[in-house]
């Protein structure tokens, strides 16, 4: 009778680890876009709970957790009581640089029964860009510092020196800092918690519960598919690079075992950071299909267990270190979600959405102030929601792979060198349907100080695949305006700014729908 | 003092108690009426034969019906002025989606269609400098231009107006001039968050009609009364001034549970108890909040209409309204929920309620799934015959619809652990993610479904002493008349912390004569994303510092090396009002079947024990017995597991302590 009880605590205690590490976070971009995550992991790395705040986290700690175990195991670490460990590999954490990494073992004797583990987007983890997503690195290299795992707590310990090896690299160090202390206050808060859960039972009563709550949750993934058509189910996607469009294929297999998606096809891996770990890949796949579930079912490795997934090595879905992979989990994520949607909406149909902006539309920009301190200024931009098979699409909305929220103009303004002039939705962008796609977002503001802007969008030359005869939504377009001189810009790039230049970004709208009635039915 | 009536309007029940000089002399429940709240408690006390009212003392829900559309409280066309380019705010909002991984998700409709959007060229930094000054002619072709829009009522919010209001004054001064009712944004919220103020302003503009229209209503009812005067309860916890009300309707948005709140502050003052959890536990939700020292703790932000997921407020579910409120969590655990299982053969309780209609499977009226209230039927905590002779539980149907889950007792003992754990998780929220340790606090608990599963939930979380208020159903209505009259004003980036202080206080003073401050400050490290609130016994700046660095490394754990910034500040005043320091209860009056105090079948960690009944009526000051032992009364029963030993108070209170560590 305990077990549910057992593992509800532990999901309250993923929870509850999330919500101290967003209040205590120093940044913005935690605090006000919640761009973190925390799970339990039981002591041989298989995630028993996650509370997950942005879709391109789920499924990530399963690779990334496991990466770490072997990779202590191989390099003779291990962690002590309050020992900490904190990497940012992607090839080890499974998503990019900018996602931070902090496990914690929790202790019962002498016995590791269970770990902690939290990722946090930190806005700069060095680099040359301001926001360490440099859309021109050609490796790994150019897209900030990588740190192999390290202890950064001994023994409760914070390990001031491996710490300002760290800061001193980054452009915004007090942010950066601030927010690790946040992460690591969220750890403690997990191994207080789950300290607690073993003082109350046994381990065998946890490890039971834990293995229970992890089939029952398998037991729910394959109860929400007993409907779902069974076969091989194919799409084709695109992603922009320069001129040339960077193809995306998807073989996935629905049987009564779970589903399989492989990604044989897809085109190599690239000299540009488009490239997505392996762990993006599958958190990708395995946000869509748990769209398509339909249903709440506890996250744990039981829901994952139901998804295989395969990318060739050294393509762009699974490359090879060094390649480049900061854009992989913002960009080629949403467009491994659209895949897998086109896909299941010839296994589902009638469930499945017509495509959204499928981009995350990230926007770096940084420079120096007066007093010669850097600031880096980190945000994504919604766009257009597909139109759904029961509903318009919503209108200026982050759609699948994020929810980030905007960080408001007066906080902005205040934090960084730049004047808004306009935040309004995109009127007439989302395509037309009998459920219409839903409009984007256009977004301006000068820059007060010279500064340099970094683009990572997606979505300017293609459009977002529209189902049942829906009209696609409108591609996306950045303009900057220089002494009253316009230029437009592709949706990667980098540019130096001058004080008073004047950037505008327009983000794709949704498709629509289903076949449009003849009248244009939205203002 | 003269007849003090308090009447809390709920969803399902009004509450009414009448106090007469501090003696309690008569306490009942009615229907609520929603769509004219005020004709059932008219009615009610017409049939009640009262003498001439002197106070009415008012808890309403009317504010948050009408945000939850409910029939009857229709929102009027409100018009919003932005600054150019940022009118849609209202509809980008903060361009996150409610839930994560559904498909059909929505965000709110925006309460004002893009067609009543306007926007004036105007500009103001950060700072509060001019960058742009608005044209005349611009202003007066708006006004027109809102006049033949058809609003009826206008919010102006423009960028950076909580630095410098001037445009904000200039296009309100016009709108006010034709008659237009008109909100201005740095009168109703002058903090910084563009989106969020813009809300703030705009439900309090579409509130404003309704929640006066009201209030006259009910001011004329009573004028046959007696003519009393009329107080409602703000969100904050204090009493505020029918014309107050009217103004700023968002401050009655959690005008019952502050109330509840305020209840459990008071009592702790009588009883000189200084940490205390409030847990109010209804039929749908269970409340929390913290009580320290006699005050309670506040919060700034709410989301009116907002979904409630694992106790939080699911952000962009609802409208955010910012304004003083008293700091509450919610999980959806009442002794409506219901118990069901999902497909992977896990038993879950709620988020689902059965409501009044048609209630727990018990109550006979149709309900075939079983709630919280079925297990605590089924497993004798609570009795079959309804206190006050209201009827019998049909424990036979119940029983059955447990049986459709599993082994009944099994799966009703399973699903009431769950709520207490769900309940204990609200608890969790106001303690220990405030940095507070639930082992150092007493629990009050009330609402009908609190008491019952108090002592097994303080367990839970460690707590050791557990306290039932006399008529725990009616104990917001009873906070009523202990509330004092409380007023905020609150000023953001103030250049000079204490003259800001005394400017606002000094304000305060020239309306309510010599109040008692409380002063907060909203602080945050330079540079980090939000602020905690702390409160202030100096306005020093180094001393607030010094008193946020405390905050936050008994918060958080850690500090760091880094500027201050103090973001707001806010004045509470409190003006005290005549009133008894706690009033006294009626006699209890005999009822038949409360002569024996008998047994019951409870069951206890699996098995079936023989425990005392008492009947709450005919427990005498100083009475003590040992746990397991049942205590029931009108409305809600009081369980005392083994291992708690129980006593009754001096104001008729049960007290309830854990006997060993546990």
């Amino acid at each position: 009778m305990n077990w549910e009880l057992i593992s509800k605590a532990t999901e309250y205690t993923a929870e509850e680890m999330g919500v101290a590490l967003k209040r205590s976070a120093f940044s913005p971009n935690i605090k006000e876009r919640m761009d973190h995550s925390c799970a339990i992991l039981d002591s041989r790395g298989t995630m028993v709970a996650q509370a997950e705040h942005i879709p391109v986290h789920l499924g990530s700690f399963r690779i990334g957790a496991l990466n770490i175990l072997n990779w202590m195991c191989s390099n003779s670490m291990s962690l002590s009581p309050g020992d900490m460990l904190l990497t940012n590999d992607p090839y080890i954490t499974g998503t990019h640089l900018n996602d931070v990494t902090v496990l914690a073992p929790v202790y019962n004797g002498s016995k590791t029964m269970c770990y902690v583990i939290s990722k946090a987007h930190i806005v700069d983890v060095g680099g040359p860009v301001y926001g360490s997503i440099n859309p021109s690195a050609k490796t790994l290299y150019e897209e900030g510092i990588i740190i192999d795992p390290v202890r950064i707590l001994k023994g409760s310990r914070l390990d001031s020196e491996i710490l300002s090896i760290l800061t001193a690299n980054f452009k915004d160090p007090q942010a950066a800092a601030g927010d690790l202390n946040a992460q690591i206050a969220a750890n403690r808060t997990g191994v207080t918690r789950m300290n607690q859960l073993f003082q109350r039972y046994t381990p065998s009563e946890i490890y039971d519960a834990w293995e229970r709550s992890v089939k029952r949750s398998r037991d729910l993934a394959l109860h929400s598919m007993r409907k779902w058509r069974r076969g091989c189910f194919s799409a084709l996607e695109h992603l922009e690079l320069g001129s040339s469009l960077i193809p995306l294929k998807l073989k996935l297999e629905v049987s009564e075992e779970g589903i399989g998606a492989d990604f044989t096809g897809t085109s190599s891996q690239l000299e540009s950071p488009l490239n997505a770990v392996f762990g993006v890949t599958f958190s990708a796949t395995m946000f869509s299909v748990r769209c398509a579930m339909a249903s709440e079912i506890p996250v744990n490795e039981g829901l994952f267990s139901v998804v295989q997934v395969y990318a060739d090595p050294a393509s762009l879905l699974n490359p090879a270190k060094p390649a480049p992979v900061s854009g992989g989990n913002v960009e080629t994520a949403q467009r491994v979600a659209d895949l897998v949607f086109q896909a299941l909406s010839k296994c589902v149909p009638g469930t499945i959405p017509s495509g959204s902006s499928g981009t995350m539309f990230n926007v770096m920009i940084g420079g120096l102030r007066e007093n010669g301190s850097g600031w880096a200024y980190y945000e994504t931009i919604g766009g257009g929601n597909g139109g759904r098979p029961g509903s318009d699409g919503v209108s200026a909305v982050h759609s699948n792979m994020t929810n980030t929220r905007n960080t408001p103009v007066e906080v902005a303004e205040r934090e960084y060198p730049v004047l808004f002039t306009r935040c309004s939705v995109r009127r007439g962008s989302g395509g037309r349907g009998i459920h219409s796609g839903g409009d984007g977002i256009v977004r301006s503001f000068k820059v007060l100080t010279r500064a340099r802007l970094s683009i990572l969008a997606d979505r300017f030359r293609t459009r977002p695949y529209a189902l049942e005869g829906g009209k696609q939504g409108m591609p996306g377009k950045v303009k900057i305006v220089r002494r009253g001189a316009v230029k437009l810009y592709p949706s990667k790039f980098m540019e130096e700014l001058e004080p008073g230049d004047e950037v505008t970004l327009i983000t794709p709208g949704g498709s629509g729908y289903g076949k449009p009635p003849h009248k244009p039915r939205r203002n | 003092m003269g007849l003090d009536v308090a009447v809390d309007i709920g969803g399902t029940f009004t509450d009414i108690v009448v106090c007469r000089d501090g003696r309690i002399e008569k306490a009942w429940k009615v229907s609520t009426a929603p769509v004219a709240p005020e004709r059932a408690v008219v009615e009610a006390l017409r049939e009640a034969r009262l003498p001439p009212i002197s106070n009415f003392l008012h808890a309403t829900t009317i504010a948050t019906n009408a945000i939850l559309g409910q029939k009857g409280l229709e929102l009027p066309k409100v018009a919003l002025i932005a600054t150019k380019g940022f009118s849609d705010i209202i509809e980008v909002a903060r361009q996150n989606r409610p839930s994560l991984y559904e498909l059909e998700f929505s965000k709110p409709k925006p309460l004002v269609p893009r067609g009543l959007r306007f926007e004036v060229d105007e500009r103001v930094n950060f700072e509060g400098d001019v960058l742009k000054r608005p044209a005349d002619a611009q202003l007066r072709r708006l006004v027109s231009s809102i006049r033949r829009s058809g609003a009826e009522c206008a919010a102006v919010c423009l960028l950076h107006s909580y630095s410098n209001p001037s445009h904000e004054i200039a296009v309100g001064r016009r709108l006010r001039a034709t008659g237009l009712e008109t909100c201005l944004s740095y009168e109703v919220d002058p903090e910084p968050g563009e989106y969020e103020r813009t809300s703030t302003t705009v439900v309090n503009a579409a509130l404003t009609p309704v929640v006066s229209t009201y209030l006259k209503r009910l001011g004329s009812s009573l004028r046959k009364m007696g003519a009393p005067g009329v107080a409602v309860m703000s969100s904050s916890g204090g009493l505020t001034t029918v014309e107050e009300a009217g103004a700023k309707p968002i401050n009655l948005i959690e005008s019952g549970p502050a109330a509840g709140l305020i209840a459990a502050a008071e009592l702790c003052s009588q009883l000189k108890i200084g940490k205390a959890i409030s847990f109010d536990m209804g039929g749908t939700t269970a409340k929390a909040g913290v009580v320290i020292d006699g005050e309670v703790g506040l919060t700034a932000e709410y989301e009116v209409g907002g979904r409630i997921h694992h106790g939080r407020i699911v952000k962009g579910t609802g409208y955010p309204v910012r304004s003083t409120f008293v700091d509450l969590a919610e999980v959806s655990s009442g002794g409506g929920s219901i118990v069901w299982k999902d497909g992977g053969g896990g038993i879950n309780v709620g988020p689902l309620s059965a409501g009044a209609e048609p209630g727990p499977v018990a109550y006979g009226r149709g309900g075939s799934d079983p709630t919280v209230t079925d297990a605590n039927l089924v497993l004798g905590v609570i009795s079959e015959i309804m206190p006050g002779g209201r009827g019998v539980l049909r424990r036979d149907l119940a029983t059955r619809a447990f049986s459709r889950l599993g082994e009944p007792t099994e799966v009703a003992q399973t699903a009431l652990k769950i709520a207490q754990l769900e309940a204990a998780r609200a608890i969790r929220m106001v303690t220990v993610e405030r940095g507070l340790d639930p082992s150092e606090f007493t629990l009050i608990a009330f609402g009908g479904a609190g008491p019952q599963l108090a002592a097994n939930m303080a367990s839970e979380l460690g707590v050791r002493r557990v306290l039932v208020p006399p008529s725990p159903g009616l104990f917001s209505a009873i906070g009523l008349l202990v509330s004092d009259w409380r007023y905020e004003l609150k000023s953001s980036y103030p250049r000079n912390l204490a003259s800001e202080f005394r400017r606002m206080e000094a304000r305060l003073r020239g309306r309510l004569g010599s109040p008692r401050f409380i002063r907060y400050a909203d602080c945050r490290y330079s540079g980090q994303g939000s602020a905690v609130t702390i409160r202030l016994d100096s306005c020093e700046t180094p001393q607030v510092e010094e008193e946020f660095i405390r905050a936050h490394r008994r918060i958080f754990g850690f500090t760091i090396d880094a500027s201050v910034q103090v973001q707001t500040i806010r004045v509470m005043a409190v003006v005290r009002r005549a009133k008894a320091a706690w009033p006294s209860q009626p006699p209890v009056e005999a009822a038949p079947q409360k002569l024996g105090n008998t047994g019951r079948n409870l069951m206890v960690d699996g098995n079936w024990v023989d425990a005392k009944v008492y009947q709450r009526g005919s427990l005498a000051t100083s009475f003590e017995t040992d746990g397991p032992a049942l205590v029931d009364e009108d409305g809600s029963t009081t369980l005392v597991p083994p291992g708690w030993r129980m006593s009754i108070g001096r104001l008729g209170d049960i007290r309830m302590e854990a006997k060993q560590t546990r």
